[in-house]
């Protein structure tokens, strides 16, 4: 990509600039900016092929046609995640969170069915684990996350569905057997233990929807009575905002859920149904259980973490999160490398609902820089959990990285529990979640 | 306006979801019609409102049981407004239905005692 940047626009190319910046993902650049990158035969690629990495190869196929676009991703199956906890408590089917990546990429791009392994920011290639060499001009990484199961002791993912061990988080597939552990538990009660750990989390409100629904589903089995639910948080709080926190705390004294805070899940005996929690000050605490339902530590992925493009010291380095600008979701070291979803190392949002407010910002901030412009476009951590309360209600909660409500409609209290909410979790989320793939909002 | 082009699109892709049934609904509401042109059309506006009538209430408590919860909890106004709204929505799909095939029953039940109307449309002729 050699462009003279001063040469005049064709009437074709303002008239493509018009078009794009018509649809409804670029307001945030000027035409003249995008006209000036689509006279650019930039090489882009994308690491990972979820949703933030589907949006983005959407986005810029159609919004810079003269551009070669290479996706890095193994993966054939695509998983709509917001639905693994509707799934893991029985509301869902698995099959509605399954889908294949091959039916939302756009035309017209490269697709590496390999994973990257290696990435050289200074020479500009990422290697995958079949040694290919993958060249480029500007990278955006939307590797997501890694779940850190083994950073527990006696933890067996095998385990999942089977001997009261559930959870949510380890794909479809873990979601299903999630469920039939809690449809197993739910007949008879007893002693459940809903984790928490201290790392970044992928949804955060997930470990909190999965506490509410078990104890909905115990209270509609009639076995809520002789059951304990205890929540056991690696935190000081179960929520990271404030607001939100207090609630959820409030709801869970009233209906009998117990709190434990700066209590880690350290090691688990799946045999023996005990697990142990280990506090700041080095106790440890033997705890039985009937059902347990273990939310991993989380860090970035290996390809990320072991790379110059992780964060290097700040609350981020230790997991080896991307060290992205919080606001214009750029690389602070390297600015033809941009970070979208799970792997940014920035406060709260690990949510599709923020994939869904920076794609647009990623998308408009790589333009400019490809234009050679400074990037102008500003994210300010949206990010939203419908909170599902009981089978039939939710709260819709929307926070920025500041752990400020921001609701979109001036008519939603996301403090209140409501039918609306769960309606938008239930039917409304996915169908906006492939729009957001499609890369139309 | 960002929400409203979000509200489209969620429109738009539940329309792709569902693309069957609301082609067949479609579809059986076109056949109806055009199976009904012609016939009397005096009556129109009552059954049309009977049949409302009847589902929107139904559809009040049914719409959210369809949907996993229940009308108990719609708790505040963005609640109802979507709960009678959808069943609005319900009732009107409903009548759209009626009014053909009620023409049709009634064509159907008066052919051996009286003429066809003329096919050309308007009220039947006069005594």
């Amino acid at each position: 990509m050699n462009p003279d940047r001063n040469a005049p626009f064709s009437r074709r190319q303002w008239l493509h600039a018009l078009v794009a910046v018509g649809s409804a993902s670029l307001p945030l650049i000027s035409g003249r900016t995008l006209a000036a990158a689509q006279q650019h035969s930039a090489r882009v690629v994308i690491l990972g092929s979820g949703a933030g990495g589907i949006s983005l190869a959407n986005r810029l196929a159609r919004a810079l046609p003269a551009a070669s676009i290479t996706m890095v991703d193994r993966k054939e199956a695509h998983h709509y995640q917001p639905g693994y906890t509707l799934v893991a408590t029985g509301i869902w089917d698995v099959a509605q969170v399954i889908d294949t990546n091959a039916s939302l990429l756009p035309g017209g791009i490269r697709w590496v069915r390999e994973m990257a392994r290696e990435i050289d920011p200074e020479s500009r290639v990422v290697t995958t684990d079949a040694g290919t060499r993958v060249p480029y001009d500007f990278l955006v990484v939307a590797t997501g996350l890694a779940l850190d199961y083994a950073a527990i002791p006696g933890m067996d993912v095998a385990a999942i569905g089977r001997d009261g061990v559930a959870s949510v988080y380890n794909g479809p597939d873990g979601a299903s057997a999630t469920w039939r552990a809690m449809a197993q538990f739910r007949e008879r009660g007893g002693d459940a233990l809903m984790t928490l750990p201290a790392t970044p989390l992928k949804c955060a409100g997930a470990p909190l929807k999965m506490t509410f629904l078990l104890a909905d589903r115990l209270r509609q089995a009639g076995t809520l009575e002789r059951s304990r639910v205890t929540f056991e948080s690696a935190l000081g709080v179960v929520f990271g905002v404030p607001r939100i926190n207090e609630d959820v705390l409030r709801r869970w004294k009233e209906g009998g859920v117990a709190v434990e805070f700066n209590h880690r899940l350290a090691e688990i005996d799946i045999g023996r149904r005990r697990a142990v929690f280990a506090t700041p000050e080095g106790e440890r605490h033997e705890r039985p259980y009937d059902f347990i339902h273990v939310v991993p530590p989380m860090r970035a992925t290996d390809v990320i973490r072991t790379s110059p493009l992780a964060w290097r010291e700040g609350p981020f380095a230790a997991g080896g999160w991307l060290e992205v600008d919080r606001s214009t979701l750029r690389h602070r070291r390297y600015p033809n490398v941009f970070g979208i979803g799970d792997i940014n190392g920035t406060p709260r949002g690990k949510t599709a609902a923020t994939v869904k407010k920076s794609a647009p910002v990623v998308e408009a901030n790589l333009i400019s820089t490809i234009a050679g412009r400074e990037p102008t476009a500003s994210f300010d951590g949206y990010t939203s959990c419908p909170m599902i309360i009981r089978e039939g209600s939710a709260m819709l909660i929307e926070f920025d990285y500041d752990g400020r409500l921001t609701p979109s409609l001036p008519m939603i209290d996301p403090m209140q529990e409501s039918y609306l909410a769960w309606l938008m979790k239930v039917k409304m989320l996915k169908p906006a979640y492939y729009a957001v793939l499609r890369g139309r909002v | 306006m960002y929400e409203i082009w979000l509200m489209l699109n969620i429109v738009w892709e539940l329309v792709l979801l569902h693309r069957w049934a609301v082609a067949a609904v479609l579809l059986g509401l076109a056949l109806l019609w055009a199976a009904a042109r012609g016939r009397s059309g005096r009556r129109t506006g009552p059954t049309f409102a009977l049949v409302a009538a009847v589902v929107f209430p139904l559809a009040i408590v049914g719409l959210p049981m369809l949907f996993g919860s229940s009308v108990t909890e719609a708790r505040y106004g963005p609640d109802w407004l979507l709960v009678i709204g959808s069943a609005a929505g319900a009732a009107m799909l409903a009548g759209l239905f009626a009014v053909p095939v009620a023409r049709l029953l009634r064509t159907d039940r008066n052919a051996g005692a009286r003429p066809h109307p003329p096919l050309s449309g308007g009220a039947a002729p006069r005594a």
